[in-house]
This record gives C-alpha cells, sequence and structure tokens, in this order.
C-alpha cells in the first residue's frame, strides 16, 4: 500500500482473569480508511480498540500512532495523540448538558465560576464541525441513543482525535440513525479522519469500509481490502469454518386454536390500540424503529407496565395481567432486549439464573432441592448447547451467546408456551445466533407461540410467519411471510408511500 | 475440595482470627490462679475467651440479620433502636405482670422481645416498600423514633428484669461456675440458621438475585416488596433477640442499652465481606466479623495499650479488613488469568 500508515500493531497481547483476550495480533491500517475490526464475540476485537484508546494496556507487543510508538496509560493520554473512542456503552454524565459533557475536560471558567457562554459556544462549535445540528442545552439523558453518540463523536473530533474507533456503534440504533452515523463516518473519512470501526454486521461493514481485519478466539486471521472480500469469506474466517446457513423452511401461519389474543391493548404515552392473535406454532414478527414501542407492548404483556389497558386472552379465557409472575403462571416467557440489565443477575452463577423463576417448583418447604437444580439446568445446557466452565460460573464472565441462551433456558425451565423475545440475538456472535435461530425455529414447530421482536429485519424474515410493523406506538400494517420484504417493512416503519 | 475451602472468605477470616488469637496469647503473660496456684495464660483461658464471644454475640447476631440486608442491597440502621426498644418494653412487660413463675417469665420476654423486633422490621419494611424512599434514610429515621419510644415509655428510666432470666442467660450449662456459653451458643445457632437460610432456601436465593440485579428479578417474577419487607423483619427479629439476651445477661433494660451498635453491626457485616452494593455476603463471615471486632477491642486490654486509642484502632481495623478483602479478591481474579493464560 502507498498510503501512510496510520496504526501499526506488533506482536500486541492481552490477558483478562480466565481468558487470554488477544494473542499475538500484528497488522497495519492505512491513513484516512476506515478499517473494520470483526469477529465474533469474544474474538477480541473490542480489546483490541480499547487498547488503542487507552482503555487497556497490552500485556505484551507494540502498538505505533504515525509512526510513533505509544503506550496509553488512560483514555486522556490516547486523545491526547489524536486517538478517540465511541464506546458500545456511551459514558455520558447525563444529568449534565451537552454543553457540559462536551466540554467536561476543560470547562471554560471565569475564576472559579463555569463560563455558560462559553461552554455553549465552544460545544456548538464541536457539534458544526461534524454537522451534527444537537441542542446543547438538552440534558444527555434525555437524549436518543444516536443523538448521544453523535455527542461523542463530536467530542472526540473537537478534541483533535485523528483515529477514531467505533466500538459496535449500531448495535442498539435504529435503522435510520445508523443511516445517519454512515454518512457522518463517509464526511469523516472525507477529512482525512481513520475510522476503527469493530462489528460484526456484515451489511455495514460492506456499506462503509475499506479495509478488514479479521479476529478469532484473540489472534489475527486476515487482513485484506474489502473489495477483495466476500460475506461468506469473512465468516468463514470469522467461525474457523464454512457455516451452513441454517435456512429455515418457510413456516406456514398456523391454523390451531388461538392461545394469545390481545384486543386494544394501550398505555398512555407509549403505545395505542394494539390487537392481535397467536396461534400455537406461530412466529410472529414485530418489527419497528428503536422507541416505536415494541418492548413496551412486550413488557406490557409481561405485566411489567401497570398503565396498560386493555383485553387480553390466554386460550379464550380474559385475562388481567398486573405482575410477571402472574404472566409465568399462564404460561408466557419474556426474554428482554436488555439481558445484562433485564434478564440476568450477573453475579450469580449460570445455574442460578436459569432456575432463578422456577426455585418454588424445585423446592420442599422452602429449602432447595439442589440434585434436582442441577438436573434440570444440566437439561437445558445440554438442548440449548450453553457452554460454561462449570453450572458454578458466574453469568457475568460467559459470552453473549451463552448468556442469551441461559435466558432463553430460563424461561423454558419455567415451562412458558408463549414466548416474547425481545432482540433474542442482540449482541450475540455469527455460530450462537444460527443456533438460537433453529431454537427458536424449533419451539415454534413443537407447538409454541412465538412473538418475535426484531430489529434485524433478515432475521424476522427468516423466521417469522406473519409480521407486524409498529409505527410510534401504533400497529401500521401486518405484512405476510410471503409478501415480505425487507424494503417494503422498512417502508411501513418509517412511515413512507410504498 | 480443600483448595476450595482455603479459598473461601470464610477461611480467610477464621485464620486471622486464631493468627491475632495465637499473637495475643504469645504476649498476653500469666496470672496465677487464686485457687490452684498454676499459672494460667492471661488470654488463652476459658473465662476470657467465652467473655470475649459473649461480648461479641449480641451484635453478631444482630450483624447476621443486617448482612442479610445488605445482600438485599439496602441497610438498616435502626437495628440498635431496635434493641433498646424491645429490651424496654419487656422490662415494663414484665415488671407490671407481676411474679410469674421463672419457666414464665423467660418465655414471656423472649415473646415480647422478639415480637417488637418482629413488629419494627415489619414497619421498616413496610415503609422501605410503600413510601419509595432510600432504605438509609427509613431507618436513620426509624433509629430516632424507636428509641424515643423506649426513652418516653420507660421514662429513661433502667429497669431490672426478673432474676429468672438472667439465670437462664448464665447457665453454666455444666462448663463450671462463672462460665457462661449461652449467649455464645446462641450466636454459633444464629450464624448457622442464617447460612442455611442463604444457601439453601429459595428466600435467601431471592435476596441474592434482588441484591444483585433488581430489576432482573423483576423480569423474572419474583415478589420484590415481599424479599425486601422480609430482610427487615429478619434483621428486626435478629435485634430483638439479641435484645432478650443482653438484658437477661446484664440484669436490666434501659433506652440507652445498644447506643451506637447499628454501627459496629454494619462494620461487622462488612468485615465479614458483605458488599454494600448487594448481592454479596455471608451469615457466618458476618458472625466472623463481630468476632474479630470484638477481639481487636480485647486485645487493646490484654497487651495492655491506652484504652483511649480503641476508636482509632478499631476504626483503622475496619478499612484494613475491608481493603485486604478486595485484593484477596483480586489476588484470587488474577491467579484465574493465569491460569487460563496457561491453557491457551
Amino acid at each position: 500500500m502507498t498510503a501512510v500508515g496510520a496504526l501499526r500493531f506488533a506482536g500486541v497481547s492481552k490477558t483478562f482473569p480466565g481468558v487470554r483476550a488477544l494473542h499475538d495480533v500484528s497488522f497495519a491500517v492505512a491513513s484516512g480508511s476506515v478499517h473494520a475490526l470483526c469477529g465474533e464475540n469474544g474474538a477480541g476485537k473490542s480489546t483490541l480498540g480499547k487498547i488503542l484508546a487507552g482503555i487497556y494496556a497490552p500485556d505484551a507487543g507494540q502498538v505505533e500512532v504515525f509512526g510513533e510508538t505509544v503506550r496509553f496509560e488512560s483514555p486522556r493520554e490516547a486523545l491526547a495523540k489524536g486517538i478517540g473512542m465511541v464506546h458500545q456503552e456511551l459514558s455520558f454524565c447525563e444529568n449534565l448538558s451537552v454543553a457540559e459533557n462536551l466540554c467536561l475536560g476543560g470547562l471554560p471558567a471565569r475564576g472559579v465560576f463555569i463560563d455558560r457562554g462559553a461552554t455553549r459556544v465552544r460545544a456548538k462549535e464541536m457539534l458544526e464541525a461534524i454537522d451534527a445540528p444537537i441542542e446543547v442545552e438538552a440534558r444527555v439523558g434525555a437524549l436518543p441513543l444516536g443523538q448521544r453518540q453523535m455527542v461523542q463523536i463530536a467530542a472526540a473530533v473537537g478534541a483533535g482525535a485523528r483515529v477514531i474507533v467505533f466500538d459496535e456503534p449500531t448495535s442498539s440504533l435504529s435503522q435510520r440513525e445508523a443511516e445517519r452515523l454512515y454518512l457522518l463516518i463517509d464526511r469523516l473519512r472525507a477529512k482525512g479522519v481513520t475510522s476503527i470501526y469493530v462489528s460484526h454486521r456484515m451489511d455495514e461493514i460492506f456499506r462503509l469500509c475499506d479495509a478488514v481485519t479479521v479476529l478469532r478466539d484473540g489472534r489475527h486471521v486476515a487482513t485484506q481490502a474489502l473489495a477483495a472480500s466476500s460475506e461468506a469469506g469473512l465468516i468463514q474466517m470469522m467461525i474457523g469454518r464454512a457455516i451452513e446457513t441454517v435456512d429455515v423452511a418457510p413456516h406456514p401461519a398456523s391454523k390451531a386454536e388461538e392461545v394469545l389474543r390481545v384486543s386494544g391493548l394501550s398505555s398512555p404515552g407509549k403505545f395505542s390500540d394494539v390487537s392481535f392473535a397467536l396461534r400455537p406454532g406461530d412466529v410472529l414478527g414485530l418489527a419497528g424503529l428503536v422507541g416505536a414501542g415494541r418492548s413496551e407492548i412486550a413488557q406490557a404483556l409481561f405485566g411489567l407496565d401497570p398503565a396498560a389497558v386493555g383485553e387480553v386472552y390466554v386460550a379464550g379465557q380474559r385475562v388481567d395481567i398486573r405482575a410477571p409472575r402472574q404472566a409465568m403462571a399462564l404460561g408466557l416467557g419474556l426474554v428482554p432486549e436488555d439481558r445484562k440489565r433485564q434478564g440476568l443477575v450477573l453475579d450469580m452463577s449460570a445455574q442460578s439464573n436459569t432456575t432463578l423463576p422456577v426455585l418454588e417448583r424445585l423446592s420442599r418447604a422452602t429449602f432447595i432441592r439442589k440434585g434436582e437444580e442441577r438436573a434440570l439446568t444440566a437439561s437445558f445446557f445440554d438442548r440449548l448447547r450453553v457452554r460454561t466452565p462449570g453450572f458454578g460460573a458466574k453469568a457475568a464472565g460467559l459470552s453473549g451467546g451463552n448468556q442469551q441462551k441461559l435466558v432463553l433456558a430460563k424461561w423454558l425451565a419455567a415451562r412458558a408456551k408463549i414466548l416474547i423475545l425481545d432482540e433474542p440475538t442482540r449482541g450475540v456472535d455469527v455460530g450462537a445466533k444460527a443456533e438460537i435461530h433453529a431454537l427458536i425455529d424449533q419451539l415454534a414447530r413443537d407447538g409454541n407461540a412465538i412473538l418475535l421482536i426484531s430489529s434485524e429485519l433478515p432475521e424476522l424474515l427468516r423466521l417469522s410467519s406473519r409480521i407486524l410493523v409498529v409505527r410510534g406506538g401504533r400497529l401500521a400494517g401486518e405484512v405476510a411471510r410471503e409478501s415480505a420484504t425487507q424494503d417494503g417493512l422498512l417502508r411501513l416503519m418509517a412511515g413512507l408511500a410504498a | 475440595m480443600l483448595r476450595k475451602l482455603l479459598a473461601s472468605q470464610q477461611t480467610g477470616l477464621a485464620l486471622i482470627i486464631l493468627a491475632l488469637g495465637a499473637v495475643l496469647t504469645f504476649f498476653a503473660g500469666t496470672h496465677d490462679d487464686r485457687v490452684t496456684g498454676v499459672a494460667v495464660n492471661n488470654f488463652l483461658n476459658s473465662h476470657t475467651l467465652i467473655q470475649t464471644a459473649t461480648d461479641a454475640s449480641f451484635f453478631a447476631v444482630m450483624a447476621v440479620g443486617a448482612t442479610i440486608v445488605i445482600i438485599s442491597g439496602g441497610i438498616d440502621l435502626s437495628v440498635g433502636s431496635i434493641y433498646a426498644l424491645a429490651g424496654v418494653t419487656m422490662a415494663m412487660v414484665l415488671r407490671s405482670s407481676g411474679r410469674g413463675g421463672s419457666a414464665g417469665s423467660v418465655l414471656v420476654g423472649l415473646v415480647v422481645c422478639v415480637g417488637v423486633g418482629f413488629l419494627c422490621g415489619l414497619l421498616n419494611g413496610l415503609l422501605v416498600v410503600f413510601l419509595r424512599v432510600h432504605p438509609f434514610i427509613i431507618t436513620l429515621g426509624t433509629m430516632w423514633i424507636l428509641r424515643g419510644i423506649a426513652f418516653v415509655s420507660s421514662k429513661a428510666e433502667s429497669i431490672l428484669v426478673p432474676e429468672a432470666l438472667t439465670t437462664a442467660a448464665k447457665a453454666s450449662l455444666g462448663l463450671g461456675a462463672s462460665l457462661y456459653p449461652v449467649p455464645m451458643l446462641t450466636m454459633l445457632a444464629v450464624a448457622a440458621i442464617g447460612a442455611v437460610y442463604l444457601t439453601q432456601t429459595v428466600m435467601g436465593r431471592h435476596v441474592f438475585a434482588f441484591g444483585g440485579n433488581p430489576e432482573a428479578s423483576r423480569f423474572s417474577g419474583l415478589r420484590l416488596d415481599r424479599i425486601q419487607i422480609s430482610v427487615y423483619v429478619i434483621s428486626g427479629l435478629c435485634a430483638g433477640l439479641a435484645a432478650f439476651m443482653g438484658a437477661s445477661f446484664y440484669g436490666s433494660a434501659s433506652c440507652a442499652d445498644a447506643t451506637g451498635y447499628e454501627l459496629y453491626v454494619i462494620a461487622s457485616a462488612v468485615v465479614g465481606g458483605a458488599s454494600l452494593s448487594g448481592g454479596k455476603g455471608s451469615a457466618i463471615s458476618a458472625m466472623l466479623g463481630a468476632v474479630l471486632i470484638v477481639l481487636i477491642r480485647q486485645s487493646i486490654r490484654t497487651l495492655r495499650f491506652d484504652q483511649n486509642y480503641e476508636w482509632i484502632i478499631v476504626g483503622c481495623a475496619i478499612i484494613i479488613a475491608v481493603v485486604l478483602d478486595q485484593g484477596s479478591a483480586q489476588l484470587n481474579a488474577r491467579r484465574l488469568a493465569r491460569a487460563a493464560g496457561k491453557q491457551s
């Protein structure tokens, strides 16, 4: 390559408690390019990004930035050398304004007092530099995720970053927000900023990036121009084998008796007048932009929204679900969208998490029968192919895919027949994703009814028998699998004419 | 199995306690027994040991309750006041009921103390759940309210309790004169019950889950209100039981009893490895934490340090104990990392 190298990694290694995250990784990144770092969860791509941004220090090896060997002890030092990072979990003081957050490192002051005017002006300049029109007086906590990310990018660019590390930036963005981010990254490239783009989503890597580095199990597999890569080839490098693309056979809409009917379900300020029915064997997709009310509908069904009103029938009986406990007793299970916050107690063991909703069933006179608990866990771990160092291993230490399987196991153990799956494959690696897809299909074939919420349209199109589209808290339409296309769904979701 | 036992937090605490005991034995010196004339170690003798355990027992019992509250992510500052109110109420009930049979008054005393503890804990729990105010604030409030009730109702008098209670609390159980093992045995029993509750029962597991992640617990269909109320009830019960033992042992109850105990109790739980952010802790460790704190106080006496430094030394010891605990957790993590490094 003739371009000036922006970055060079030479023999970088990093070990964490219990895992060797990176092992002898070497490659270079051309200046002004958008360089993808891809690999399965746990492959080490985020770790590498964090080493570059000064969050971790490598145990061995060298990092060169524009020809200079560097060793960062903090993100501040990295930023001083021109490296900024946009985090997976955005780190802000949510109680402060956009302007205050943007200037937090060096708040303009007059004596001991904050100079509010200067703070505003500087923040505006920083946002204008990346063409992101965001109100600088707004509290960061009140902004949608996509805008918070823009603020973070503005902070990095404003501090003089010539290299920006994006760590799975679209994992919780809506389609439209993601598009805006892509355009911004294109503009940054035009300005000569180098981007490191950590992701395992093939569509966006091909849309955005010039070159790609694939990591597997902490080792460098390949670095190549994207023009010379194919999707299948990259996936094969990521997982180390060719995958049989699990093509789920078309799944006919079920004719059996309804197990769940929802009629006119509303919750003030969240969604209104939602109606649908679910039969055994159904996989009903629920599509919509982030914030359209999909998760809110799911949580209302599960008794988590005290303000929800409307008619819900389970197996023909009118029910009034006011607590998750009631929902469970009626055979409902909810795999929530945020597994770390809502799905798991991370400090508890894999086994304790799995049996949490069903402990009463496993106990006699309040004493837990440990043998039965273990046997139940074993059977579901076996069925879902959950891989843990042991049943006693903390959930926090497991990969995203295994964590997600734990949450699924929890509701299968609770004998849920009506499963509400909210983003069941978010942040899950390619292999585990295929396994979860196969499981969802199998569960439907076994006669369970499934409500599947997903931001990934290919996932919905692959698994669902019908797809409902939610827009602005209302049902915008229902599409049968046969007539559904990605483009058509997107138009419905965004409210554009077909 | 042996390695697992060695790595456990209880074992670490127990080893520290044994080591401190050995140091005290070595430096304590001896005195001649008045009756037999045989030289006796000033620390390692049954009288001093049981006395130390007795000193620990009153707040060790409360520390077991406190550790359960702390595991649930809460805090209970009112235990010292519950202790005082339970003791005073019992003494007044027994005084006004006149001469009951000796077994009768012990039973009535126990029921009153534990009952008052139960009601106070229930009050704390209900306030925390229904007012949705942080337990620190709620129990800070009830700490003053309950002690105030004890003050007003007892008219600030110290009230004697019937002989029968003291006889029961000071029963020698065949160990010989002037040895009083009952408080120590109660402490061991409460710690054992607490350990079984936390590790073997559905409710105990729910307390850990709630403290570890209340949101995920809600999504898992747990009855959060019930869990929260029950931990404060348990804490109140423990305080009531401690009050019964304390008032019986010392023969009187007053509204100033157990002033400042709440902090010793919380310190015991924390020295025992409970995390104030919830989800972590153990009943046995809380008891050992209480024993360690008392032993440190005891060592000031045994080694003839200036007693005026007691608070400074105890304060330093608490901070050191928690820092050591964190350090050993990190060491453990690093050892795991090395093991994983070797594997790959």
